[in-house]
């Protein structure tokens, strides 16, 4: 099942000014659909604008968290088609691979393949990465608390606190794996509209372990320079994913 | 090593089908080694008793850890009955992925399929 990592050509589309978590997941949708239709590699560097809560495809989000709140601060929110816990996209580079399965192998040689690269790009940064263990030591998250609340194997840590937080979907033949390198701030924001206590964040930022700011072009150039591949610049969605509907809709949001 | 039993019958995508009690019926769910691969278990969506679906369909969705994947139906039929106790325990298939981390009851709409997914030995040959 875990297939040689190939020598790939990647596309790739880098997108600093940012977009809303609607817009932003149905373009990962579709690049998902691509990779699964024509076997095409992608990377996509990107933001979210306005800063945004994204929810796990399968949280119990109506129990979880205070839609009533959320609506009353005004934050964008959205609902991934990938795994995962809660995840406030506010400081970071946004990433999204979405390649043919048999690019990496099982879900977690590509989990731990993707990590290892984006932890290479931070390297030349400065920060001193490591990837977690495979099996935790502890469980894995539960259902409640944010996705950078616990730390699981193959993620990106920095001194055990996690700077990465990623999540995955796979459909017929393709994979998507997005997360977020985190450039300053925190998941506070999570706590503020949930409706129980959280777990104490684990997360760190490029800022806080640099001791400096760290910009998002910085950042994207690090993964374009380190990524291993051959990346060229994708002929943008040749075909634009026609309407964000589905992202849009509070019925897919608080589905459950 | 994954316990992969001799008397099930199995796909290429980490189904096992099951034969039981009912002729007509079989049980449907993951292997141990796709169990493994995947981690723990921590969402499963199934479909409604009454679904039908084409071998091969997608008739649900797993979730473990951070990764959503999709569940593919082994034979062509439709659902009897759904695993109502993944709802509340869906590490049932981490740990009895063939007992009580079952997933749907199929109604094959020819028997003559299940001859055409893989023994336990192509099966393991598959997985290494």
């Amino acid at each position: 099942m875990l297939l040689t990592e190939r020598q790939l050509e990647w596309e790739l589309t880098r997108e600093p000014a940012g977009r809303s978590g609607a817009a932003n997941m149905t373009i990962d949708a579709s690049l998902l659909a691509e990779a699964a239709r024509a076997g095409r590699s992608f990377v996509r560097l990107y933001r979210f604008d306005p800063p945004c809560l994204s929810l796990g495809r399968n949280e119990p989000a109506a129990a979880q968290y205070d839609r009533a709140a959320i609506a009353r601060l005004g934050l964008d929110v959205v609902r991934r088609p990938t795994g995962g816990g809660a995840v406030w996209h506010e400081h970071e580079v946004t990433y999204a691979v979405a390649a043919s399965i048999a690019t990496f192998g099982g879900l977690r040689a590509a989990y731990h393949a993707i990590h290892a690269r984006l932890a290479a790009a931070l390297q030349t940064l400065g920060v001193a990465t490591a990837l977690a263990p495979d099996r935790p030591t502890a469980r894995p998250p539960d259902r409640r608390g944010s996705c950078f609340a616990t730390p699981v194997g193959g993620e990106v840590l920095v001194g055990g606190r996690k700077l990465i937080g990623s999540a995955q979907v796979r459909e017929g033949r393709a994979f998507l794996q997005h997360g977020s390198i985190l450039l300053a701030g925190s998941q506070e924001m999570i706590a503020a509209v949930s409706r129980e206590p959280q777990a104490a964040s684990a997360a760190t930022t490029l800022s806080k372990e640099l001791r400096r700011q760290v910009t998002w072009d910085e950042v994207a150039d690090a993964v374009v320079r380190a990524w291993g591949d051959e990346l060229t610049p994708a002929a943008l969605y040749r075909r634009l994913p026609p309407s964000t509907a589905l992202f849009a809709d509070p019925f897919w949001t608080w589905r459950r | 090593m994954a316990n992969i039993p001799a008397d099930l019958r199995y796909t290429k995508d980490h189904e096992y089908v099951k034969r039981t009690s009912d002729a007509a019926v079989v049980q449907v769910g993951i292997t141990d080694y796709a169990q493994g691969e995947l981690g723990d278990v921590v969402y499963v969506d199934l479909p409604k008793v009454g679904a039908v679906f084409a071998s091969g369909d997608v008739f649900g969705t797993i979730e473990a850890v951070k990764a959503v994947s999709e569940l593919y139906a082994p034979l062509a039929g439709t659902v009897t009955e759904v695993n109502k106790a993944l709802e509340g325990d869906p590490a049932l298939v981490n740990r009895d992925p063939y007992g009580a981390g079952w997933m749907i009851k199929l109604r094959p709409k020819t028997a003559a399929e299940l001859d055409q997914l893989l023994s336990n030995e192509a099966y393991k040959k598959q997985i290494g």
